[in-house]
């Protein structure tokens, strides 16, 4: 038998104000996996095979890196902005933020040394630079490249298996992970319905759950693994 | 007036070209029951999220109560809790729903949410654990829990904010014959106190004695049947 409260409507008026992190959580939450999701499964008509593209990356970052002319600085950021030029706006865009991000970090890690030794100040730049190039080049590859392609391309390059699947099933639990803590946090916003005094712990609660899955997916994941002949040997990856 | 309408309410997930619900239109009344139908994949979680104003229709409109739900309704803060009061969301997966450290922080977090005393609360509480038969889980985890317990205790969690209108996303999946048998005869009970329900379910009995109509999802047509004679289900 339903309690009396349970048969009957509550007179319930919400207070206004806070809840609102909830909501931003999600929303960079589902926007982070969605991003994960949508690279795994994208790719331009490459010029190059993946395993060529990525040897190509490797050398150019090198090359960047270890050089000291100019000239070769100005020729590697000509390639990087002809291959961004390829790209559709929203990738370009992309691109350029997690560049722009890196070297915004490289200046504030170098600003004070700029301060303090002016004469080196055009060394640093330089460095910002590099940063800049290296780390646009490397994004570009990403976006234009599956995952399941890079991973092959590695293979072919003789990285160790273990190195590989384990970035491949990180990549894979982070997203799985990414779901699970997008609905908790969508069924604590149902749920939020007043001021929550105790957000903090609620917000523990919902990592806690993640660690907790995150733990048990490990353990299932491992297990299936012994079942189909896994010998914690990785040569036949 | 109706107590939920759907418009021509069409949805596409980002990305797809085809939409998952198209040119939709639904009415259902306070008090009835509504039975969602069809095979994975055909909508029925994406309907209950466009319902439950966790995803907005591309095209056509969503009332409730009178009221168009928008994104930019749902972004005043007061509008969007009392909007989520009046649905309780039951998920498919009850994993999901359960983020306290005890069954009973669980059951208590939403009287405390709406800010009623104590000994309210803890009534609440206490009416939950002992209405769906887990009072002995109380100072339990959740989350190490049985999944029929955890769908008792999740259920238990939306029910203690009394919300008027109860979403159901396959709420037999994975009970045993006990547990479905309490939830059938819970579920009636909450119809006959006049609350609204709508649930995606396979059980061919739970539709024929709760149903009032019935929506069969297919992709890419839906369509809608009435269900006064449950036996053509």
């Amino acid at each position: 038998m339903l309690p009396v409260w349970m048969e009957n409507t509550d007179s319930y008026v919400p207070p206004g104000g806070g809840g609102t992190f909830a909501v931003k959580t999600i929303r960079s939450i589902s926007a982070a996996v969605g991003k994960l999701q949508f690279q795994q499964g994208r790719e331009s008509k490459p010029f190059l095979p993946a395993a060529a593209r990525l040897l190509l990356l490797l050398a150019l970052i090198l090359l960047l890196s270890l050089s000291r002319h100019l000239l070769v600085l100005l020729a590697c950021t000509a390639l990087a902005m002809m291959a961004l030029a390829a790209l559709p706006p929203d990738r370009i865009l992309s691109v350029w933020k997690s560049a722009l991000a890196a070297a915004l970090l490289a200046f504030l890690v170098l600003l004070p040394a700029m301060l303090l030794r002016p004469a080196g100040r055009g060394n640093n730049l330089i460095i910002i630079w590099k940063i800049f190039i290296s780390v646009q080049m490397v994004s570009i590859f990403n976006h234009t490249t599956q995952w399941n392609r890079i991973t092959s391309a590695l293979r072919r390059l003789h990285v160790p298996g273990v190195f590989i699947f384990t970035i491949d099933i990180s990549l894979k639990y982070i997203v799985l992970l990414g779901r699970l803590i997008n609905d908790l946090l969508t069924s604590y916003l149902l749920r939020a319905v007043g001021k929550n005094k105790q957000k903090y712990t609620s917000v523990g609660g919902v990592m806690g759950v993640v660690f907790l899955r995150g733990t048990e997916m490990n353990r299932q994941m491992y297990e299936a693994m012994v079942c189909r002949g896994f010998t914690d040997d990785y040569e036949g990856l | 007036m109706s107590c939920m309408e759907l418009r021509n309410v069409s949805y596409t997930y980002p990305g797809e070209k085809m939409p998952v619900i198209n040119n939709l239109t639904l009415q259902i009344e306070k008090g009835t029951c509504l039975a969602v139908r069809g095979d994975n994949g055909s909508g029925k979680t994406t309907l209950f999220r466009l319902l439950n104003g966790l995803a907005f229709p591309d095209t056509g409109r969503y009332m409730f109560e009178g009221t168009v739900i928008t994104e930019k309704y749902l972004k005043n803060n007061r509008a969007s809790k009392a909007f989520h009061k009046k649905i309780g969301y039951l998920f498919q997966n009850p994993d999901v729903m359960l983020f306290n450290g005890t069954v009973y922080d669980e059951i208590a977090f939403g009287p405390r949410q709406m800010g009623l005393p104590d000994e309210e609360t803890d009534r609440r509480t206490r009416d939950c654990l002992q209405l769906f038969g887990i009072g002995h889980l109380a100072e339990k985890a959740p989350y190490h829990l049985s999944g029929g317990q955890k769908k008792r205790v999740a259920l238990a969690a939306v029910m203690a904010l009394n919300p008027d209108v109860l979403i159901l996303d396959e709420p037999m999946a994975g009970l045993d014959a006990g547990s479905r048998a309490f939830l059938h005869d819970f579920l009636s009970q909450l119809k006959k106190a006049g609350k609204t329900l709508i649930m995606a379910t396979h059980d061919e009995q739970l539709v024929r004695d709760l149903a009032d109509q019935v929506l069969v999802m297919e992709m890419p047509n839906m369509e809608m049947s009435d269900t006064e004679t449950p036996e053509t289900v």
